[in-house]
Order: C-alpha cells, then structure tokens, then sequence
C-alpha cells in the first residue's frame, strides 16, 4: 500500500508539472496548443540518450551520452523550448484559435511518426529504457529507500515551479499575457507585441513540459510511443478545466482530481468477469464525461481564475459629520 | 529611426492613402490632416471607408500605396504595437475591454511599459522595486477611474459592464495610455444621450492632457458638438473638409448623404 501510495504521489507530482506548463501556454496565452505532449516527449527523449550510454544492436538511437542526471535535464529541457520555438514561429505568427490547433497537433503527428518510424533517432517505436535510479550511486542512497528520495525530488521541483509560476503570474508580463487571452487587438493598439509576447508564453511552457518529461523518464526509467499517444494533451486540458483555468492553485487541484482521483479510483472498481478491459476503458469515459460536465456547467473551473481585488478605501460613516 | 522625420505642423498627416480589396477601393487616393491640440471629425456614409482608412493608419491593414506622417514619422509599414509606442492609440467600433481582467486592471494594463513587463525583470526582479512601481500605477489608475465615474466598478470584470460602461473604461484607458493622438472608432455606438455629454467632456479632457484627437462618427450632432474641424470622406476619398458648419451647405457633402444632412438642419432636430 505505501509502495502504490508512493507512485501515485510521484505520478501526480510529474503530471502536476506537466499541467502547470501547459496552463501558461492555454491558461494565459489563450492557446489551445495540442503539441504539448511532444515537449514533454522529447523532454523524455532526450534525457534518456544523454543518460543511459551506448547499448548494443539492434538498439539504435542517437547521442548515447552518460551525463549525469541533472545535466541531461536541463539540456532536454533546453531542446523541448528550442523545438517549441522552430514550432512556435511558425504556428504563432498568423494562426489562432482552431487554426492553432491544427497546425499543433499536425506538428506532433510528425512528431510521433518521426520518434516511431525513424529507428536511429530514438529506436522507433522500442524506445529507449535504462535510465535506473539516476542520482542514487552520486548520493549513496540505496536500493530499497530510492522511490521515497525521487518521491521528495518529484515534490521539490513541482513545489519550484508552482513557486516560479506563482511569480509569472502576478508579474506584469503574466497580466499582460492574459490580456492576449481576453482580446490580442486590443493588447495591439495599446503596445504589446503579440507575436513575441505568445512566442515567450509558448516556449515557457514548453520549457515546463520538457522538465516533466525529464522527471517522467526517470520515474518508468524508460519511455518509448506508448506513453505519449498525442491525445494524452486532452487529459491535461481535462485537468485545468476542471480545476480552474488560469489558477495555478486550481490546475493542482484539477491534476488530483482527474489523475488521482479519477485514474487510479477506477483501479478499485470490481471486475466484471468476462470483460478484463473494462474498468480500464472507462477511464477516458468518466474524464470525457467530466470534461463536459464541466464545459456546460462550471467553465470557469472548481477554483476561477482570481483577480487583483483593491481594497475598498476608508469611508467616512454617513452622518458622522455634525 | 532610420527614416528621416518631415516636416509637419499636424499631428497626423495622411498622403494619398489607397488600400484596394479585390475590386473594391476601399480607400482611394485618401489624403488628410489631423492638426495639433484639435478635435478632428471623420464623417461620411457607410462604406465611405473610414473603418478602413482608421486599420490602415493603425497598422491593422497594411496600405497599398501612400504615407501617414505621425508628428512628422512615416507610419506605413510599422505593426500595430510599434505604431501605439509611438503614441498613436486607436478604439474599436465595439469596445475591446479584456472581459477577464477587472476595470482596475483594464486601465493599469493600458499603460505600455517595457521595463515592467519584460520576463526577466518582471518575474525574477527586485520585488521592492516592483512593489513601487506596481503602486504608482494604481494610484494613476484610481485617479482617473474616480474621474470617470467608475470607482465602484474597479474590481468588477470588465465584461460583466454596461456597454456604455465599457465606452467609458475605454476612454479611461486612453486617458492612463496619455498617447499623442487617439482615434476614437464610433464612440457613440449604442450610448444615450447623457453619457454622450460625459464623452464630449472626457474629449475635452483629452484636449487639456495633451492628445490630439480624432473621432469617427455617424451622430452629427456629437461631431458638431466636440469636433473643430471635419474631414468628410465618400467613396474612399476625402471630399470636403473644414469646420462643420461650412459643410451643411456643401452639395458634395449632401449628395454623398442622400438628404441626411438637410435632414438634421431642421429646427429641433
């Protein structure tokens, strides 16, 4: 039970990453971007080429490097922002809304064909495994306790990046990317360069995706197709919409309840016998369901976005005067 | 700026613009002035292409042919943002306010301040020196949502107003942006008569603060009411100009109105 309650923290830690990246490009900028999950892929990707060192063939993959962890982080990290603005430039200079999407989710298609088909890149559709306990030998810590030392990791970097994205978002550069959101002409005829201000905005996130695509490697100490199916970015969404777009504290709380709550609530339904698949397809039921729910009955989310709130000056009671 | 400034003793100085679409000349051969410290009108029928020649002095619509002269600056080319840091601040026909954003927060934004909303400073910065700045700001902004009436509605969000409310927090924005020039899109659009007094006045404000302005509108009597001087377009192309009064007995004029303007001449109207 602790060993369950420990993957499900770790798990939630990394999706909660994951949505808070992609709150800054939907929640703030206003973009539907459906090239999210390619980020974080590649994130993934890409540390596991700098970490795990040269396997033998058939393995094929490119780099094959044996950085330490933290170093391959940033430097995946690094790729997905420079992949996110080759993406961004082109997708965010005359397209928006619907349009946007198209452009993004055809961007990580060829993505994920390219990762799936072309082997010597990152060894198709295998993908690449043997990224184990990074960090452990260079601390000392040993076999058995790693899972709560890389639970404590997932924590800290999760808890810096809500600290750092708290900050965006009382900045003025994240009021200004929420003007995008609400009305780009007007942001225009009052001085914000739209283009570069998105581009920021989309690269930041980026950024987020990638480092949670780095914690999302170390933790299946593997990644390959499989685990990124480009239509996981709906389940993100499903997360910040229910707990309140543009909220940080909100997407936390949209990531519990659609990932842990819904996903592994499910685990416990009894199975039907004859049907082993069940419980497992209705998964994407409940969180296409509550999705709707949610778009008809709450837009704004379980926790709206807040605003500035000016204190209400100090009047002078009426009749106080004689 | 690589290009050289020209002399010009208007605030706004518009030479031959042209923007054609498909067949349509929208804008044809379109030249005007707008002069310092003076309330300019831009009247004429619809399709007259004022909308047009508005997008195309902002930077919205790209011209054809022709030069806009800014204090003196070539303008076409530029994009919209870069024409706005230059000063030159225009509306919508419809009020742009940023629905989620509070009034309070519509006017601070409205003020452009590179320093303030780069990422690096911004979010990484001195936090005291934020703070600071941050006050100032809302401070000006408070100032000028007392003067407009809208101090109770600071922290409502802007799309949840009246839209002669939002009439209002636009002009509070030009006011806080404090440009050189602002075009006002149809600020009349939908508004009543009382609120339409409290525009002239803010008009006039906008006068004393130092902004050249210039006004679309199809409500003559507001035009005749603010306005010292009007440019009657038809057709894409300027066909009078002068102060309102010498253009009631300009046929040209009244042959592009089809009778409207006889029309408002009448006792009581």
């Amino acid at each position: 039970m602790t060993q369950y309650l420990v993957s499900v923290l770790t798990e939630g830690a990394v999706f909660g990453i994951l949505a808070l990246g992609l709150n800054v490009i939907w929640g703030w900028s206003g973009d539907f971007d459906l090239a999210y999950y390619g980020y974080v892929a590649l994130g993934a990707y890409m540390t596991l080429v700098l970490t795990i060192g040269r396997h033998p063939a058939p393995e094929r993959y490119i780099l094959g490097l044996q950085l330490p962890y933290p170093v391959a982080v940033v430097l995946a990290v690094a790729s997905a922002m420079a992949l996110a603005l080759v993406i961004g430039l082109i997708a965010l200079r005359h397209l928006r809304g619907i349009y946007f999407s198209i452009v993004t989710l055809g961007a990580v298609y060829v993505l994920y064909t390219l990762a799936g088909q072309f082997v010597p890149l990152f060894n198709g559709y295998q993908g690449l495994s043997g990224l184990v306990n990074p960090m452990a030998d260079a601390l000392g810590i040993d076999f058995s306790s790693y899972q709560y030392f890389f639970l404590g990791f997932a924590i800290a970097v999760f808890l810096l990046v809500y600290l750092f994205l708290s900050r965006v978002s009382s900045s003025r550069f994240g009021l200004a990317l929420r003007s995008l959101r609400e009305d780009e002409r007007a942001a225009a005829a009052f001085g914000r360069d739209i283009y570069r201000l998105k581009l920021k905005a989309y690269v930041l996130g980026a950024a987020i995706g990638g480092l949670g695509g780095a914690l999302f490697a170390a933790y299946l100490s593997a990644f390959n197709t499989s685990a990124w199916a480009p239509l996981e970015t709906i389940v993100l969404y499903a997360a910040i919409l229910v707990g309140g777009r543009g909220n940080i504290r909100g997407v936390v709380l949209g990531v519990f309840i659609v990932f842990v709550l819904i996903e592994e609530s499910t685990r416990f339904l009894p199975e039907i016998p004859g049907h082993p698949n069940i419980v497992l397809a209705l998964r994407p039921v409940i969180i296409g369901a509550a999705l709707i729910l949610f778009l008809r009955f709450r837009p704004q989310g379980l926790l709206p976005e807040r605003r500035y709130v000016d204190p209400i000056a100090q009047k002078v009671p009426r009749g106080s005067t004689p | 700026m690589t290009t050289a400034t020209i002399e010009s003793p208007a605030a706004l100085d518009v030479r031959g613009l042209s923007k054609h679409f498909g067949g349509v000349r929208a804008v044809d051969d379109c030249s005007f002035i707008a002069p310092k410290g003076k309330v300019t009108g831009l009247i004429g029928p619809n399709g007259a292409g004022k909308s047009t020649a508005i997008d195309l002095i902002s930077g919205f619509k790209l011209p054809d042919a022709g030069t806009v002269l800014f204090g003196g600056t070539p303008l076409q080319g530029l994009p919209p943002h870069r024409i706005s840091r230059l000063g030159l601040i225009r509306t919508f026909q419809t009020p742009r306010e940023w629905r989620g954003l509070t009034v309070l927060e519509n006017v601070v934004l409205a003020r452009w301040d590179e320093e303030r909303e780069s990422f690096w400073r911004g979010v990484l910065g001195l936090r005291q020196a934020q703070h600071e700045a941050t006050r100032a700001e809302l401070a000006a902004a408070r100032e000028i949502l007392e003067e407009f009436g809208l101090s109770a509605l600071r922290n409502e969000r802007a799309g949840n107003l009246s839209g002669g409310q939002k009439r209002l927090v636009e002009f509070a924005r030009i006011r806080m942006a404090q440009p050189n020039l602002v075009i006002l899109d149809e600020p009349m659009g939908g508004v009543n008569p009382v609120l339409g007094e409290r525009m002239a006045v803010a008009i006039e404000g906008f006068i004393a603060t130092g902004t050249t302005v210039m006004v679309v509108e199809h409500n003559l009597p507001f035009i005749e009411r603010v306005t010292d001087h009007v440019v009657v377009m038809s057709q894409g192309s300027v066909i009078a100009n002068g102060p309102f009064g010498s253009l009631r007995s300009n046929p040209a004029v009244i042959d592009a109105y089809l009778g409207e303007m006889p029309t408002y001449e009448q006792p009581g109207a």
